[in-house]
């Protein structure tokens, strides 16, 4: 049942050398993006910014890992970009599309029922117990 | 451009990443990098060591370029499919140009000839003005649709850093022999505007000099690119 999800295109989470790299944060990276441009449109930068303060750094995406998974998320239809000029700066602006709030939905769930497996296993309780 | 973005770049174009995808992965990483320098000398460090560590934040070159040749979906379809693309592309391009010159003949013929080429009985008008220049535009591209053609395929060919030779000689080979060997053809009797493939015998000579000379024109500026990348490509840095 985890490994649909694990094999969510093969993205993996770059951390940074203070950071470890568990392989589980395959497909991380996608569902955070996806999350944060639902809120409000962002910059690379931003996003990377963004994903640090909202997980207290626990979180830590290497910098220049959010492009490949912009542009292929992008591609998938699933984001829209445009670019903007901001005080003289080019930048390239991200939004969810209608295909991307679905995957968002959907990635979210497989997430919720993955952590909420893993969180019953680790406090002993039975794995059917909570996921449906 | 930075040593490190030109690096980057050349990775990419030669590992297959799309043209489009690559320049957008510099300006952004460009741009990214300017924001973490500045948040690095706010944090009280000075240029130099701000633009140091950036770099060194944003990742090596060897992380940047792996992540996106990583992604399949990210390369072109002149990496994917080269044969295809720089054989059948230029062969798609060149027909392409000749129905939009073919286009401009017929359309020309009936504003300003009177139907001549489909059999019209009217007297024939000897073209003035405009018209010379709307003939003379589709006959100019019809006379250079082979070199715009192949020369495109050219263009392909070297922004995306393909090292392939064959593709490219094949497309040149293939265009050249197209070029060479069409001719228009029309019809009056029938109102038929065409081009055909197969030259009389005894024009065989001058076709096979026109491919020569075609083929010459076409890979002439590839074959030059290519020698100045191998010799660039072996020179210390």
């Amino acid at each position: 049942m985890f490994l649909p999800y694990l094999e969510l295109q093969g993205i993996i989470a770059e951390m940074t050398s203070r950071d470890t790299n568990p392989n589980f944060m395959n497909g991380v990276p996608e569902l955070l993006i996806l999350r944060l441009l639902e809120d409000a449109e962002m910059y690379g930068y931003e996003i990377v910014q963004a994903i640090r303060d909202r997980t207290d750094s626990v979180i830590a995406v290497g910098e220049g890992v959010v492009y490949p998974v912009l542009h292929a998320l992008e591609g998938a239809g699933a984001l829209k970009s445009r670019r903007k000029t901001v005080a003289g700066r080019s930048r390239i602006y991200y939004s969810v599309t209608k295909v991307g709030s679905r995957r968002l939905a959907d990635m979210a769930a497989q997430w919720m029922s993955l952590a909420g497996a893993i969180q019953k296993t680790l406090t002993g309780g039975l794995y059917g117990d909570v996921v449906a | 451009m930075a040593m490190w973005l030109r690096e980057l770049r050349e990775r990419l174009l030669r590992a297959g990443v799309a043209p489009r995808h690559v320049r957008r992965y510099l300006t952004e990483l460009r741009e990214h990098w300017t924001d973490l320098t500045a948040e690095e000398e706010r944090a009280g460090r000075n240029r130099t060591d701000a633009e140091t560590l950036a770099l060194a934040r944003l990742g090596r070159v060897d992380d940047l370029a792996r992540i996106m040749i990583e992604r399949p979906e990210l390369r072109s379809w002149t990496a994917r499919a080269p044969w295809a693309v720089l054989g059948a592309g230029p062969v798609l391009g060149l027909v392409a140009l000749w129905c939009v010159a073919l286009l401009i003949l017929w359309s020309g013929d009936m504003w300003y000839l009177g139907g001549s080429l489909g059999g019209s009985q009217t007297s024939f008008v000897p073209p003035h003005g405009f018209a010379i220049a709307y003939f003379g535009a589709g006959r100019m591209l019809y006379y250079c649709a082979p070199l715009a053609a192949g020369w495109g395929m050219i263009l392909l060919a070297g922004r995306q850093r393909v090292q392939a030779v064959w593709p490219v000689i094949l497309g040149s080979i293939v265009v050249a022999l197209l070029g060479a060997t069409g001719d228009v053809d029309v019809r009056p009797d029938k109102g038929d505007v065409g081009i055909r493939f197969f030259p009389p015998a005894s024009q065989f000579a001058d076709a096979a000099g026109h491919a020569l000379l075609l083929f010459v024109l076409v890979a002439f500026p590839y074959l030059v690119w290519r020698w100045r990348g191998s010799r660039l490509d072996f020179e210390p840095q």
